[in-house]
């Protein structure tokens, strides 16, 4: 099968890139995937393919939506898409089918999913078939033994198709919010940072700006900002009669989704920001260091501990849940490469703790082949009740390039 | 049937005719046939008013395709014609990559227009594109819903949304009247071209400080591998004395 990935002659983006050999070698490593899954209690599914947009795309933001294939139905009433992922399909359709949506249950898919590369490299395929596990309703207080057995799973089933030689990172997104939690500020500054988790710059800006270093580099609103910080930060009532005055003059009618309160309440929080004491010099630097936090689970949990050893809130329990968590995947982490970031949270948004990728050498290139993590505010945000859930998938075709690439398998 | 100017397969020999695409109605087609003229090589159309071929005078093997800008953009990136006049904002909203294929080879200083971020002015507490993430979010959490953007330019709004750092938003593909989206309902903030502003004041829109992604004008722009060609050189020193003789 050498020539999965050669250099010439790449086939049109989209098409089957496999010839009939290699179509059957997929065929027979993904069966014996779902059979793995079958056997430790997860049940097959198969969710639609077609999904409404509004789904993804209001639950992944931009990134996803620009490689995600988006239509109309033919009446041109209901827009919808090829699904980019199994998760939420998974999801949909426990919220749909179970008698008892809090209620343990383990799911099992391969299937198809649409990701729009347009590069002609098949190991950029715009669809792949992804198979993977969604463990949803497992008691809270077995979160963390769920989080490892669903990592040892999937390496377990990288590791039945041949795949030898891999790189594990792994990510917690707990550790930010408890150190957050830990550190007195308002809620929405906790808030506006843990948006921004994923991006580092974005990130650092926010912070900056509640350390007091870096300033509103702007003065557009000095003028209404001076009157609003003459009222009381919670007269919202004042502050609206305000924003309507103003309205007013302008002949602005348009509010666009939001309502006088929305934009009354804004720049109160907005005035009484800028009167707020800075985060202190301390608490920044506490934070800076947690991202820094970088190595070996065993390093990580050495330097998470010098960090918070003054502290025995949130964060030191965070830790410990950590360290739990790393106990159960020793032999694991002996097996192989494996490294732990605390600044490392996947591109897809809706990740809340524990998050893990899986790379594999394919084509001279370390490339993701599995990924997965907890999510637990999915379910609640799809308008089910919140139900802890975590899973994981794998890019199947990449999985085969990477074991039938020579030196591995 | 008029057969079109610009090629149907790859070109083979060497004295194959370099395809130009020039805008076929409008100022802007206005401005390029006076440009080409008063640098001593007039186009012309070939068959009546309406032909959507032509020829530059006193220019061998050079072929004129007349075109809508937006053609001008996309026949650039797949090869169909050489080089065009066309403006800057279609260009790097077309073309993937745009450096890497395609050469400005002249602004041409007309079609001065910029693609810029615009909010409901009623907004009062939105002044800058941190405003606009954090009211994104904002808008999330309380209501489930990503804000809409309603653009035409979906490559230019996702990089400059990128490079600002902000996720949470999701585009709403408009193909005409963007500035009407918010009051529509369709959408809460736009990103469209403006030359003066007028158009968005009159919808009650204001352009964020931080929010001009692009200061656009028109624009000779011409295809990396064609660029050495000696009639795109004469085609680009044709419109640059032409310009240097306006001033």
């Amino acid at each position: 099968m050498k020539s999965l990935h050669g250099t010439s002659a790449f086939p049109p983006p989209s098409a089957s890139v496999f010839t009939r050999q290699e179509a059957e070698a997929l065929q027979a490593q993904n069966e014996r995937l779902l059979h793995l899954f079958r056997s430790r209690g997860f049940a097959p599914v198969n969710p639609p393919i077609m999904q409404p947009a509004d789904v993804f795309l209001e639950r992944s933001g931009e990134q996803i939506r620009a490689r995600t294939f988006l239509f109309t139905d033919p009446d041109g009433l209901e827009e919808l898409c090829l699904r980019p992922d199994l998760t939420v399909p998974i999801c949909r359709l426990h919220l749909q089918q179970a008698t008892d949506p809090t209620a343990e249950a383990r799911y099992a898919c391969i299937g198809p999913v649409f990701r729009y590369h347009a590069r002609r490299d098949p190991r950029f395929p715009d669809e792949y078939r992804q198979a993977g596990v969604e463990w949803l309703g497992h008691a809270a207080e077995e979160r963390i033994r769920a989080d490892a057995e669903v990592l040892r799973l999937c390496i377990i089933a990288l590791r039945r198709a041949g795949l030898s030689r891999f790189r594990l990172r792994l990510g917690d997104i707990g550790l930010m919010r408890a150190l957050l939690d830990d550190i007195p500020m308002p809620q929405r500054w906790r808030k506006r940072l843990l948006m921004r988790f994923n991006r580092q710059k974005a990130f650092r800006h926010a912070l900056m700006v509640m350390a007091g270093r870096a300033p509103d580099e702007t003065n557009a609103l000095a003028d209404i900002l001076e009157e609003i910080t003459h009222l009381d930060p919670l007269d919202i009532e004042a502050a609206e009669r305000l924003v309507m005055t103003r309205l007013k003059k302008m002949k602005a009618e348009i509010l666009a989704g939001r309502s006088i309160g929305d934009i009354a309440r804004r720049l109160l929080e907005k005035a009484e920001d800028a009167h707020l004491p800075p985060l202190s010099q301390e608490h920044v630097a506490r934070i800076e260091a947690l991202l820094a936090v970088e190595g070996t689970p065993q390093e990580v949990l050495a330097a998470l501990r010098n960090l918070g050893k003054e502290s025995d809130g949130h964060f030191a329990e965070a830790i410990r849940r950590l360290a739990d968590f790393f106990s159960r995947l020793e032999d694991i982490f002996a097996a192989g490469e494996c490294r732990f970031s605390a600044g490392f949270g996947r591109a897809l948004e809706y990740y809340t703790g524990v998050v893990f990728s899986i790379e594999a050498e394919i084509g001279g290139e370390w490339l993701t082949v599995a990924g997965g993590g907890r999510y637990d505010d999915m379910l609640a945000s799809l308008g089910g009740p919140r139900v802890p859930a975590c899973g994981f998938g794998i890019h199947t075709e990449r999985l085969l390039m990477a074991t039938h690439d020579g030196g591995n398998g | 049937m008029t057969v079109p100017a610009y090629r149907t397969s790859a070109p083979l020999g060497e004295d194959v005719p370099l395809v130009v695409g020039l805008p076929s109605k409008g100022r802007l087609m206005e401005k390029a046939a006076a440009l080409f003229a008063a640098g001593g090589h007039a186009v012309r159309r070939i068959g009546s008013d309406r032909g959507y071929r032509g020829t530059i005078e006193g220019l061998e093997n050079v072929e004129v395709a007349f075109l809508s800008a937006s053609e001008i953009a996309r026949h650039l990136r797949n090869g169909k014609i050489d080089a065009g006049i066309t403006g800057e904002d279609l260009l790097q909203e077309t073309i993937p990559d745009w450096q890497s294929r395609i050469e400005i080879l002249i602004s041409l200083g007309f079609g001065h227009a910029n693609v810029v971020v615009a909010v409901p002015e009623s907004w009062l507490d939105c002044a800058t594109m941190d405003d606009l993430e954090e009211i994104a979010e904002e808008h999330f959490q309380r209501h489930g819903r990503r804000l809409r953007v309603a653009t035409k330019y979906l490559r230019l709004t996702r990089q400059f949304f990128a490079n600002k750092g902000i996720a949470g938003y999701r585009t709403v593909l408009s193909s005409g009247a963007t500035e009407g989206a918010p009051a529509a309902g369709t959408a809460e903030v736009i990103v469209d071209i403006t030359s003066t502003g007028s158009t968005l004041r009159a919808n009650h829109l204001k352009v964020l400080e931080d929010g001009i992604i692009l200061r656009s004008q028109a624009v000779f722009a011409a295809r990396l591998e064609k660029c050495g060609d000696p009639r795109m050189q004469i085609l680009a020193s044709t419109l640059k004395s032409a310009l240097r003789n306006e001033q």
